[in-house]
């Protein structure tokens, strides 16, 4: 019994020995798809995060008339609260704005000397919690906070937030597609190329026959054939992501826009799980070819 | 093993087989033959008389027109495809086309029986080795079978039958292509697994094998047993 295994590797390598070519484009297909839909994941991974990250910084500013007096600060607060969900809320005095404002302009603070304290209004900032982050929401939110008591206008990166959206929704689009593309040209030319090997082998496979075979003894080297490729193709397709993306982030080093993304490649599970899809869809791909072509 | 492959019971029976090719070509015609455990019997016969077609039937590469044939108690009719596999690793059959991998050495087409079982790559060896000398190809043994002659071809084919020393060998005209000699030598081969216990049915119009032999002889002709037309009495196992 325990030499099963080295049966069934064996016909393995004699099967890949027979049509190596076939076996080596299935394998650079299987490593180009690997590559283009991870790729594409990479790029939407790291910009969802860098998203959440500058997300932390989205705020509404409620510009305000007049000082908000200490003792209404908590009635501010509960009016914001009781409509959505809010990370934080702050109060900027017309002081603290003055002062902020100088902090920015750091050497430059002469200009401000003759405007005097006062001219910036007072506003509350509003840090929205990440599930209120989308347009429709913060849309909502604004023109709720500009009913408060003495709000004069109501301030958000719209624009920008606008933007922001529809790029991740057409990143977002692309993995997909990407995605099917990886799953379409690993299972059908996984499937093709242990077609061929039964066509080949077809003389083989009748005299295994003749001989009393059983099913295992023929289909397990088909499936090991199957996995093999799968094992090889995403290994050299995330592998070449990887020298892509080391390649990319060495050259663009410096402060740029990699940097400010804090571009990094994906941690060692999403590998993982990239690798064992790519692998257990080749298996389903010889599963294909074996249950198609070989009455059993 | 096999369910009933006991003594008392044939191994092999034939119970009024009849076998029509399309359109109407009558290969066999109502034959009955009982072959017992430890058996050595000459199926013997004309060339077209049959003998290939009834051995065929009896390792599940044709199904009879009419009649059952039971093979170790398996009714052929019934049996299902992984059973039959089963079976088929209890029988070595020699071909009359051979049926070996042109592309593949002696010693790999020798040995495939054996991985078919998962035998051991040492015990695959030394049996393998041990055929090689009998039937004297060992200086064949990596060579490809498409390289050999018909009569080093045949020695492979014969030699892969009886590799697992199986308890059936059915062999198809195992001498067809050998000299006296080397044909002594298969024979020699087939009566040490007779004598280990196999049962081996030979189907073959070389009279020179069979004339002095002991054993018993059926003759086939035009589908018939000559004589004894379809009964079952005579060509039952001889004592
Ligand atoms: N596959 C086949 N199709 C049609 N006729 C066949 C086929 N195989 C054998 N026959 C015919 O059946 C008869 C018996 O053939 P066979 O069993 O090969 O006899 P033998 O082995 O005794 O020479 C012959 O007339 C042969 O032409
Ligand atoms: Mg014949």
């Amino acid at each position: 019994m325990g030499h099963k295994t080295y049966f069934h590797i064996k016909q393995t390598g004699r099967n890949l020995r027979h049509n190596w070519p076939t076996q080596l484009m299935t394998v650079m297909t299987i490593s180009l798809s690997v590559l283009i839909f991870s790729f594409f994941l990479l790029i939407y991974l790291n910009i969802v995060n860098a998203g959440n990250r500058l997300g932390d910084e989205l705020r509404l500013i409620v510009y305000l008339n007049e000082e908000v007096a200490p003792e209404v600060k908590q009635m501010y607060e509960n009016k914001i609260r009781e409509f959505g969900k809010v990370e934080r809320i702050e109060f900027i005095s017309r002081a603290e704005a003055f002062a902020r404002l100088g902090r920015q302009l750091d050497t430059e603070k002469d200009v401000l000397a003759d405007l005097g304290p006062d001219f910036l209004p007072p506003s509350i900032e509003v840090y929205p919690r990440r599930s209120m982050r989308n347009l429709t929401s913060l849309k909502q939110f604004s023109d709720y906070l500009t009913t408060l008591p003495a709000a004069q206008k109501v301030q958000y990166g719209r624009s920008w937030v606008e933007r922001f959206g529809y790029f991740i929704e057409l990143l977002r689009v692309i993995v997909i597609l990407s995605g099917v593309l990886l799953v379409m040209a690993t299972v059908f030319m996984v499937s093709y190329t242990i077609r061929l090997t039964v066509v080949a082998k077809e003389e083989e496979l009748a005299v295994l026959r003749l001989v009393g075979a059983d099913n295992k003894f023929i289909q397990t080297p088909l499936l090991i054939e199957g996995v093999l490729q799968g094992v090889i193709g995403s290994a050299c397709g995330i592998l070449l992501l990887y020298l892509i993306f080391r390649w990319t982030t060495g050259h663009l080093s410096g402060p740029g826009f990699l940097n400010m993304l804090d571009f990094a490649f994906f941690p060692p599970k999403t590998t993982a799980i990239i690798a064992g899809t790519s692998v257990l869809l080749c298996a389903g791909g010889s599963l294909i070819s074996i249950r198609k072509f070989m009455r059993i | 093993m096999i369910k009933s492959f006991s003594d008392d019971l044939p191994i092999v029976d034939i119970v009024k087989a009849t076998k029509v090719y399309p359109p109407d070509i009558i290969a066999v015609q109502n034959v009955s033959l009982a072959v017992g455990k430890g058996e050595l019997v000459f199926l013997t016969g004309m060339s077209g008389a049959g003998k290939t077609t009834l051995l065929k039937m009896v390792c599940c590469i044709e199904q009879p027109t009419k009649g059952v044939i039971e093979v170790a108690g398996h009714d052929l009719s019934r049996i299902r495809q992984t059973e039959i596999q089963k079976l088929r690793r209890q029988i070595g059959v020699v071909y009359q086309d051979f049926k070996i991998l042109p592309k593949q050495t002696v010693y790999e087409n020798i040995a495939i029986p054996m991985e078919v079982m998962y035998r051991s790559p040492k015990e695959i060896r030394k049996r393998v080795d041990q055929l090689l000398e009998t039937l004297r190809i060992t200086h064949k043994r990596n060579i490809q079978t498409a390289k050999l002659s018909r009569g080093e071809q045949q020695r492979v084919a014969i030699a892969r039958a009886a590799a697992n020393e199986p308890p059936l060998i059915l062999a198809d005209e195992p001498t067809g292509n050998l000299d006296s000699e080397v044909s002594g030598y298969v024979m020699e081969l087939f009566k040490q697994l007779n004598n280990a216990g196999s049962t081996i049915i030979i189907a073959t119009h070389d009279e020179s094998i069979y004339r002095k032999s002991r054993h018993r002889k059926v003759e086939l002709q035009h589908g018939l047993f000559s004589g004894h037309v379809g009964h079952r009495q005579l060509p039952l196992i001889n004592a």
